[in-house]
């Protein structure tokens, strides 16, 4: 079998593994928080994935992340609420709406001028500025009196609202994920990674340089606002601020440059350190020190896992495997936490330190990129075994 | 109207000072030493609570505050280049690096001096709404003076730029970091010189921020809609660039606060800002030689 | 615990197991090594899940009230205020022999103001932390998306600052900032009344109203309704209405806001201010030699506003100031005394006890006097209770009334900056003996 085969049918059966999570959570009675944090890992990870194939594959740095999930939030909120739409009716609308504006943006700034990639990534920046001062102003939109999500009727054969939230956000960020891993292992991506490298070289190498780029940013708009728009319902009461602050661009960004961007992987790893870490760090009395922990911990591993832990974990995946595993089982059964989501937070945590370990092969090692220059692909990450 | 309008734009030049005072930090340290240093934002922000403090404590003029709030800032942009010069990292982790000391600065600000909001009384700050009179045109006195000191960085770095050695060998790291230093320059010594300067800068500016406005450390969050703007138009790394960009910023605003509503404001700023992006992509105002 | 532990490991090792086969089956290009470690885990998994026992809990085991608040994020400043009128309300109860002889633990997380954490945190409390009780967050949005989760899981959901009174229609959600159903006809006509009994009115009056939607609702009344607010209320008395501001939160440079009102000159400025709203417009009115001649702020920050410039004379609407008649009450007085120490331990720049920390307060009172009614901590049986009796608080007696979602009328009173300090001046019942409003 081939590896993109195989690779296939292990998606199918993560696909189907992780649908059992809502059942069994019920049949044995456990948290249902376990479900709310896996989908909400979901969402993160679509955000980043979703980020990361415009900006990871091509090297084109966005700011915008937050613009397609704003639009995604807006496109549900207004058709679902305002005007009755039935919300799956409105959740694909959500995402080409995100996905065609992305298009009109690629369209200006991929053509208009030989922008550089910094410029793209302020002009990116202003986008989710601008969305927003224009909701504030229309009261078509919003108009500053926000949009009530809870209560949208959800088709029944979705479940609880839990499981809905699962279902929904789980087919966004497998799609999301799928793609990347499509794209990766396709001609596209590799042009795309030419395009990073060096995009003179690719054009003139025959890469359709305007043609990828156009679709790494359109597919990146279209997840990020599909899943913005399933996400409009856990936020409740969608207003401005509370929809297009920097919140959503910084932790993708974050979470990807620490998960590792030259794989399609980096960004999954990522999300659940970031979001788990996060999540358990957040209690009572705490929540100056829990910053400082945050705050520390990001400039740690990035400075000690340059590559992203992704590529870190995979160089010695045995014995990350092995580590996690173990750490799993230990805390389990000594019960040395309160839940399950403890168990695997501490358990992540740890594995993480293997990646911090230092490497053994020191091939990527070598000098520091220069500034500004997104650096170029270790060869060796891409290669089929 | 016409009485509203001439008033709006006065005080938007002023204000546009303030905010090219806030900006240029970020716009020298991304320009020249690319690193988007987020850690600007709490630099901005602890140099408006050292002020609070020392007004509210001991008593001081909130403007002598710049007596230890400029020096400490230089210092603490010295160490912060250090650090970065050790690490050597690219503009992407630098982002997230300056993120993570921004995120542990804003939480010291709200352990030392809580979330609630802070602000320096009429009694002990005789600049909160000082002003004087041209006509029927109020002039704000502590935007003025933020005007003036962002006036002087301008002046001052653009003669530091052109006129001097350090400003050659800035110019050279710019043009390509390898080759300065291929020609004797030392370039981790000009960084993080200039790093100290542009941290002071920030600092400068929460000093005039603490003369006029409530504090609160979560309000540093809402500057990156004023700031990115200004480093943007201005152009990076460009001084002079940031006076003007704050400017066009202050006064946009100002006028579409007059004219269209308080709402308009930000979409007639990010319309200018899109427009010159797609337009001038360089910056407002430098010259297109460097890329 | 140890049921837990047990659920727990068997729940685990039917994932191990699942993973197990998803990652024999393929993934990536490591499929035939992987069984190794995760066959061992599943098999101890397995294994361990015997040998447990199930115990009941203890009786003296403490009650918690799970709850989230704005500790970090815009919504910090008063959230802060929130925190620290809970801890002294818990300490109050556990000295005073706690609930159903139980201590009371407050759980509380920090939801950063962002509202999606809030509903995620809500869940967790409820279904992880397995709490016994939940109290609202702070904060309009927050408080919606946690009561949609609160609404889900069936929990009774007492809440202090929620300001889109139409919206909310949980069943068990008891809200106790005291502003009643219809608060865009009821709170500006408190107000308006309070002007009227200064007796010189306003004859002209300028709106400047944040764009956030708690303000929207009482300059216009609900999205989609002709009910009108505060605007059209103004209009039927006859004022005239010279000038209506809306501006976004976060505005930066108020001079031309400023400049606007000070050219209409109203006779009365109505501020849809939030937080520190009312001390920068006030600033920037000053710097252009503009001095209002009246003038209210619907939910400043109290502190900053009192050293604001021209600040003397404005209104606003409160619910609690510790001064008489509110401290005639020695318990009354004592709470506001201590919660003035605890907030100074706490660092808080302004220490009243006032209208924040009081419907803070009476959320609590709401709590426990539900569970004291109910005689369990059956959420069914709490909602019922506190539907159908009144309830005694610091505010007075609360009668949830579910013909009006819950809602009560409007309890709200007029306090005025009085030579340098905020007293309730209207009406007149308790106003602060020897006052009344100036105009």
């Amino acid at each position: 079998m081939t590896t993109r085969g195989k690779a296939l049918i292990g998606f199918a059966v993560v696909a189907v593994v992780l649908n059992l999570v809502p059942t069994l959570v019920e049949a044995f009675d456990a948290p249902g928080f376990y479900v709310t944090f896996m989908f909400t890992a979901f969402f993160w990870i679509a955000q980043a994935v979703s980020w990361n194939i415009l900006t990871g594959y091509s090297g084109y740095f966005s700011f915008g992340q937050g613009a397609w999930f704003g639009i995604g939030v807006y496109t549900t909120g207004i058709l679902a609420v305002k005007h009755g739409w039935p919300f799956l009716l409105a959740l694909p609308v959500a995402g080409v709406l995100a996905g065609l504006s992305g298009l009109v943006l690629g369209m200006v700034v991929f053509r208009l001028r030989k922008l550089g990639g910094e410029i793209f990534a302020l002009t990116t920046l202003a986008i989710a500025f601008v969305l927003a001062s224009v909701a504030r102003l229309y009261s078509f939109i919003d108009g500053g009196r926000g949009i009530f999500m809870t209560g949208t009727p959800l088709p029944e054969f979705l479940g609880d609202f839990r499981t809905a939230m699962f279902r929904m956000t789980f087919v966004v960020a497998f799609l999301t994920v799928l793609t990347a891993y499509l794209l990766y292992e396709s001609r596209i991506g590799w042009g795309l990674f030419a395009i990073r490298d060096d995009e003179p070289v690719a054009h003139g190498l025959g890469v359709p340089v305007f043609r990828y780029k156009m679709l790494a940013l359109g597919i990146n708009a279209l997840f990020g606002g599909l899943m913005g728009g399933v996400w409009s319902l856990q936020i409740g009461f969608v207003t401005v601020d509370d929809v297009f602050n920097i919140r959503v661009p910084l932790f993708v960004i974050l979470m990807s440059v620490l998960g590792g961007m030259k794989h399609w992987m980096g960004p999954v790893v990522g999300a659940v350190i970031i979001y788990s870490l996060t999540d358990r760090l957040n209690s009572a009395g705490l929540e100056d020190l829990n910053q400082v922990i945050i705050g520390g911990l990001l400039i740690v591993l990035v400075l000690a896992v340059r590559e992203g832990i992704y590529l870190r974990l995979r160089e010695r995946w045995k014995l990350s495997l092995a580590v996690f595993a173990a750490a799993m089982a230990i805390w389990t059964i000594f019960d040395l936490a309160t839940s399950l989501i403890w168990d695997f937070s501490y358990a992540s945590l740890i594995t993480v330190g293997v990646a911090l370990l230092p490497s053994r092969r020191r091939p990527g090692e070598s000098e520091p990129p220069s500034a500004g220059v997104p650096q170029t692909a270790a060869a060796s990450d891409r290669s089929p075994p | 109207m016409n009485e509203v309008l001439n008033q709006a734009i006065v005080s938007g030049l002023l204000i546009g000072g303030l905010y090219a005072v806030m900006s240029v930090g970020i716009s020298l340290t991304w320009g020249v030493l690319k690193i988007i240093n987020l850690a600007h934002f709490s630099f901005v922000l602890l140099g408006a609570y050292v002020t609070y403090e020392l007004t509210t404590s001991f008593g001081w003029d909130p403007l002598l505050a710049l007596l230890v709030v400029i020096p400490g800032g230089f210092l603490t942009g010295m160490i912060m280049q250090i650090f970065f010069e050790l690490a050597k990292v690219d503009e992407f982790q630098s982002l997230i690096i300056s993120f993570g000391i921004f995120i542990i600065f804003q939480s010291i600000t709200r352990t030392i001096w809580s979330a609630d909001f802070r602000r320096i009384g009429g009694d002990l700050n005789r600049y909160e709404s000082m002003s004087f009179f041209i006509g029927d045109i109020a002039v704000q006195v502590a935007p003025l003076l933020a005007f003036c000191v962002a006036v002087a960085i301008a002046v001052g770095m653009s003669l530091l730029l052109g006129r001097t050695y350090f400003g050659k060998a800035v110019r050279a790291i710019v043009d390509d970091p390898e080759i300065a230093r291929a020609y004797g320059i030392d370039v981790r010594r000009v960084a993080v010189i200039l790093s100290g300067l542009a941290t002071a800068f920030s600092a400068t500016a929460g000093v005039f921020i603490a003369t006029f406005q409530s504090l609160t450390p979560n309000m540093s969050f809402g500057w990156f809609g004023i700031v990115f703007p200004v480093v943007i138009l201005g152009g990076l790394g460009s001084a002079v660039g940031a006076l003007g960009a704050g400017v066009i910023v202050g006064v946009a605003a100002g006028v579409a606060t007059t004219e269209w509503g308080p709402l308009s404001a930000s979409l007639v700023t990010f319309l200018i800002l899109i427009g010159a992006l797609l337009f001038r992509p360089q910056g407002l105002f430098t010259r297109e030689s460097s890329t | 615990m140890s049921r837990s532990v047990r659920r727990r490991l068997q729940l685990l090792a039917v994932l191990a197991a699942l993973a197990l086969v998803a990652t024999a089956c393929g993934g990536d290009d490591s499929s035939d090594t992987t069984a190794g470690p995760s066959a061992t885990t599943s098999t101890t998994a397995g294994g361990g899940g015997d040998a447990t026992t199930t115990t009941e809990a203890m009786n003296d085991e403490p009650i918690v009230v799970g709850g989230s608040l704005a500790l970090t994020g815009f919504l910090a400043p008063t959230a802060a205020i929130h925190k620290v009128a809970g801890d002294l309300f818990v300490e109050r109860l556990n000295a005073s022999g706690g609930l159903l002889g139980r201590p009371v633990v407050w759980d509380v997380r920090d939801d950063e103001s962002v509202p999606d954490q809030a509903a995620s945190l809500y869940e967790r409390l409820i279904s992880e932390e397995g709490v016994d009780l939940i109290l609202g967050p702070y904060g309009t949005g927050t408080i919606t998306a946690a009561m949609a989760v609160a609404e889900r899981e069936g929990f009774v959901f007492p809440h202090h600052t929620a300001s889109l009174t139409y919206a909310y229609t949980y069943a068990c959600h008891f809200p106790t900032w005291p502003v009643g159903l219809k608060t865009n006809i009821s709170n500006p006509n408190i107000v308006y009344d309070a002007l009227e009994a200064s007796g010189n009115p306003p004859e002209t009056i300028a709106f400047v109203m944040n764009e956030f939607p708690g303000t929207q609702l009482i300059a216009y009344g609900p999205p989609g309704s002709d009910e009108g607010g505060a605007i059209s209320e103004a209009r039927k008395r006859g004022w005239d209405v010279v000038a209506e501001i809306n501006f976004p939160t976060g505005t930066s440079d108020w001079a031309p806001i400023a400049a606007q009102v000070a050219q209409a000159d109203p006779d009365f400025i109505y501020v849809g201010a939030l937080g520190v709203d009312g001390p920068n417009l006030l600033t920037a009115l000053d710097a252009i030699g503009y001095a209002p001649r009246g003038h209210f702020y619907q939910w400043p920050a109290p502190g900053p506003m009192l050293g604001a410039p021209n600040a003397e004379g404005a209104f606003s609407v409160a619910t609690f100031e510790p001064h008489a008649p509110f401290t005639d009450d020695p318990e009354a007085a004592e709470i506001s005394q201590q919660f003035a120490e605890a907030a100074a331990a706490a660092g808080l720049p302004y220490t009243a006890f006032e209208t924040q920390a009081s419907v803070s307060w009476v959320a609590w009172e709401v709590l426990v006097a539900g569970v004291e009614g109910a005689g369990s901590l059956d959420q069914d049986a709490i909602c019922d209770y506190l539907i159908n009796n009144p309830i005694d608080t610091l505010l007075g007696t609360i009668d949830f009334n579910p013909d009006e979602q819950n809602y009560y009328g409007d309890l709200s009173v007029v306090k005025q900056i009085q030579n340098g300090e905020w007293i309730v001046v209207h009406p007149a019942n308790v106003a602060k003996p020897g006052t009344a409003p100036i105009l």
